[in-house]
């Protein structure tokens, strides 16, 4: 760069600005403070946990809604379906484990003759074993005489 | 009552605001884009607290908040304001002298810088009136630095030649 370059640059850089009409600060500055007044409650607003979780879902189901809503909807279907079978479960086991008043006279009749063929089984000592009980000898000479 | 936030806003107004208008004056050349613009660059500063948090350089990022506004604005009204560049509706950005030669120079400075393409009148305002540095041109106008420069001797010689013949002539008085 030669000096007439520098020259040029420093005459054209040289030339005042236009200065900013006064009365714009306090205009600008006002309709600064009236959007930071508006700006305040929203930020209020969205440091709840409840707005920041509404959020996050909106912004997690926005693209699409409808498969969302299908897929909750299966869900729903799926649960109730559970709850349903679950609950029938015990409902049955409970239905037969009543007993009707023959079945007991029955049950009672079976163990009255099962009582009795075990009085009888122990009355008889046919099959019952002998034991062994060891005689001196000289009782055992008499009785091989005798 | 004022809210906690004020006087920072009123520095940074103090500050920076007749650069900025200045700046977006040179490039707009209307008088309410600019003022709106200004105005779009403070409320946008008031209502987000902490967008020059960790800011190193203030102006730099004030001008390129204000130019990013003022370029959205210009493609907005693209045609009206080629329109207005072509019936030389301009209004100069600069001040008016009382010494009538002084007048005549800058009124040609305005016009040449006015038939600039705008990223190398944006360059040479920020160089020029600025003083910034190409590094700090080039992060307020988010280019590489080199862009910068380049835009900048483009914009000069376009200067130069338009007004060769009255800066000879007003170097010889």
């Amino acid at each position: 760069m030669n000096n007439n370059d520098k020259q040029f640059e420093k005459r054209v850089g040289g030339q005042p600005l236009r200065a900013v009409p006064s009365e714009w600060r306090g205009e600008i500055l006002a309709a600064a403070r009236a959007a930071r007044a508006e700006e305040r409650p929203v930020a209020v607003a969205q440091e709840s946990w409840l707005a920041i979780v509404q959020r996050q879902v909106a912004a997690l189901l926005w693209p699409h809604p409808k498969a969302w809503a299908g897929l909750a909807a299966v869900w729903v279907g799926i649960i109730a379906l559970n709850i349903a079978t679950h609950e029938g479960a015990p409902r049955a086991a409970r239905k037969s484990t009543t007993t009707s008043p023959e079945m007991v006279a029955e049950l009672r009749k079976q163990q009255r003759m099962f009582a009795e063929l075990v009085r009888g089984y122990e009355s008889t000592d046919a099959d019952r074993p002998r034991g062994f009980v060891p005689r001196p000898r000289s009782e055992r000479v008499e009785a091989e005489v005798a | 009552m004022k809210m906690p936030g004020d006087s920072e806003l009123e520095r940074l107004y103090d500050a920076h605001a007749s650069a900025l208008y200045a700046f977006l004056l040179n490039l707009t050349r209307d008088e309410a884009d600019t003022r709106d613009v200004l105005q779009e660059v403070f409320v946008k500063i008031a209502r987000d607290e902490g967008l020059l948090r960790g800011v190193r350089e203030e102006r730099a990022f004030l001008i390129r908040l204000a130019h990013n506004a003022a370029i959205d604005l210009m493609r907005r009204r693209g045609t009206r304001e080629r329109v207005k560049v072509n019936l030389a509706e301009v209004l100069s950005p600069f001040a008016p002298a009382s010494d009538p030669d002084e007048e005549i120079f800058r009124n040609e400075l305005a016009a040449a810088l006015a038939e600039l393409p705008e990223e190398q009148r944006a360059v040479a305002h920020l160089k020029l009136w600025g003083g910034l540095t190409f590094e700090a041109i080039a992060s307020a106008l988010e280019i590489p630095p080199n862009t910068a420069a380049s835009r900048y001797r483009y914009a000069i010689d376009k200067l130069r030649e338009r007004l060769r013949p009255l800066y000879e002539e007003m170097k010889q008085e």
